[in-house]
């Protein structure tokens, strides 16, 4: 198992909203996925999006990240209208999405992989720091340096699309099921610096998952999200102990 | 026929067999960038290619009798193919594949067709204007000198002139230029990004959509460069001739694994040594015991080329070069 590294940053401090989400409607065609959701993201939290499969948890994420457009509602990011922009300027508003399934690129090298998530960044130097920063947090990318991404396990494949989303040194970062496929010892990892991100380098992050338990350790706060509408929403330690939620989404009997 | 004889005529194929598989290889990158981005089978790409030699033709007709280099008005000539015919390929994407995104794959590879068929008798029609069918190119001076010795070793059966090495070593730069490009350059890693999951470099905060026009750009250009290459071989072209270099620089690219570009240039070489070599393997039937040689006559050179294609995606469907790709979820 990879050794977590200390992340070097500012220590974070909760404040005022820095994502809101206003009555989203978004459809896939004819089906509608998401039907009147709000949320707040507060600077400098960690939320929760739990749900089970097919409740909106990725359109969730594709329409704040612009990769879908909802058909009405507005998505606010930094006090500014962001809703329908397209996704390839999210990275320079300081956004970074890591997408369901991870989406390295598998015919490119582990260092590629990182130099297109850097894509944006024009100081070199800079590129090759964060890239040095990217190996000291998951020093098995940096064993894995020259292979191709398509080539490493799934759990070393998430630690590059978080590293990749950590190139541009995001205020906002969207975990679209981090923990999905991987044996536990490699989510408690991922856990781990997702956390320490937070706690460290003040990361602000919106986490998507289906393994409720692990997501509302780490949370401040959850949404709980059913067939495209928030259910239920409050501090991650209430929603944990929330009969309803425990049964759903805890296994608890 | 006596041995020398023999080898002297596989000395030419093999280097004649290059000349053409150079051009055939630059061609094909057009395809197999275009494919590798968009999945689409750019049809219009003979006539973006043949473009490129309609340029040739007016520049170096243009500056015939005036005195200068030949190596400067085919840098002139290249120049202006490169960009004209690189721009007429962006052009082509914006207009009629552009608003066919995401589309069923069969409409944007129809229209591609209806583009090649409208920009054939565009072309014509632009050729008419000067009164005019058949273009003949007048070579710059000296193009055409047979070269018969290099280093003092005398090398005349290989047939070869000063416009066969300059085909050979501009596309040779080429290659080399396109391979930095592609691997080494942060444009380079743009393109194979988009290539590959084109929704997912959008959060690498890449614009696609330029990426596809600077795709086709380049891909483009490199058609045009085909198209002087194409002039300065053969000497004659007209509006039409786009055609069967097009569908064979495209047979190279399926040949070595569409989407694939070291492939694209392998596909070229193969399909210039096998043509050249089935143009001349007749000459091999007054040999004892390959009298049945002497049947395969020049005119069969087209069909061993589609053949040799057949063949070769029988035996493996992805190209020479292609792979099966897997992918982990």
């Amino acid at each position: 198992m990879p050794e977590t590294q200390v992340i070097a940053g500012t220590p974070r401090t909760v404040g005022a909203p820095m994502l809101e989400l206003q009555n989203i409607h978004t459809y896939y065609g004819q089906i509608q996925a998401l039907k009147g959701l709000n949320m707040t993201v507060n600077t400098g939290e960690i939320v929760a999006l739990i749900g089970g499969n097919g409740a909106g948890k990725t359109t969730t994420l594709r329409t704040i990240s612009g990769m879908m457009k909802p058909r009405t509602g507005t998505v606010t990011y930094e006090g500014q209208n962001v809703t329908g922009v397209p996704s390839y300027t999210i990275m320079s508003r300081g956004m970074s999405h890591v997408p369901e399934g991870r989406r390295i690129f598998p015919q490119l090298t582990v260092r590629e992989n990182l130099e297109v998530g850097a894509y944006t960044v024009m100081d070199r130097r800079l590129i090759e720091q964060r890239i040095q920063e990217g190996f000291a947090l998951f020093p098995r990318l940096k064993e894995r340096e020259s292979q191709l991404g398509g080539t490493m396990s799934g759990g070393e494949q998430q630690m590059l699309a978080i590293a990749r989303a950590l190139m541009v040194n995001p205020r906002l970062l969207l975990l679209d099921e981090p923990s999905m496929g991987l044996s536990p010892l490699f989510v408690e990892a991922i856990f781990d610096i997702v956390e320490q991100l937070n706690k460290e380098r003040g990361t602000t992050i919106l986490l998507v998952e289906q393994n409720a338990s692990m997501a509302l350790a780490i949370a401040d706060r959850a949404y709980v999200l059913q067939t495209g509408e928030i259910k239920l929403s409050g501090p991650a330690a209430d929603i944990a102990q929330d009969e309803s939620v425990r049964k759903a989404y805890l296994g608890d009997e | 026929m006596d041995l020398q004889t023999v080898g002297n005529i596989l000395l030419q194929v093999l280097v004649g067999g290059l000349s053409l598989g150079v051009l055939y290889a630059i061609v094909a990158l057009g395809y197999t960038m275009v494919y590798g981005v968009l999945q689409l089978i750019n049809f219009a790409h003979s006539e973006v290619f043949i473009t490129g030699g309609i340029i040739a033709y007016l520049v170096f007709s243009g500056l015939q009798g005036v005195a200068m280099n030949g190596y400067v008005k085919l840098l002139l000539a290249g120049l202006a193919a490169m960009a004209v015919s690189g721009l007429l390929n962006v052009l082509i994407e914006r207009l009629a594949y552009r608003p066919l995104r995401g589309a069923q794959r069969l409409v944007p590879l129809i229209t591609a067709i209806g583009v090649s068929l409208v920009l054939q008798d565009l072309l014509r029609f632009l050729v008419g204007l000067r009164g005019q069918f058949d273009l003949s190119v007048p070579l710059p001076q000296g193009f055409a000198n047979p070269i018969t010795s290099v280093l003092g070793i005398n090398i005349s059966v290989l047939n070869l002139q000063v416009k066969d090495v300059i085909l050979i070593v501009v596309a040779a730069l080429m290659l080399v230029g396109l391979n930095l490009l592609v691997n080494h350059t942060r444009l380079g890693r743009a393109i194979r990004a988009v290539a590959h999951d084109r929704q997912t470099s959008g959060l690498m905060g890449i614009d696609a959509n330029r990426i596809i026009s600077l795709t086709f750009l380049i891909g483009g250009a490199l058609g045009g460069l085909g198209g002087v290459m194409f002039a300065m071989k053969y000497q004659a072209l007209n509006a039409y001739s786009g055609t069967v270099p097009g569908l064979k620089a495209f047979t190279a690219a399926v040949l070595g694994g569409i989407g694939n570009i070291p492939g694209a240039v392998l596909g070229g070489l193969v399909l210039g040594w096998l043509e050249t070599l089935l143009g001349v393997i007749s000459l091999f039937g007054s040999i004892p015991g390959l009298a049945w040689l002497g049947a395969i006559k020049a005119e069969y050179k087209d069909i061993g080329a589609f053949l040799a294609l057949i063949l070769i995606l029988f035996l493996k469907p992805a190209g020479l070069l292609g792979k099966a790709t897997t992918e982990k979820v």
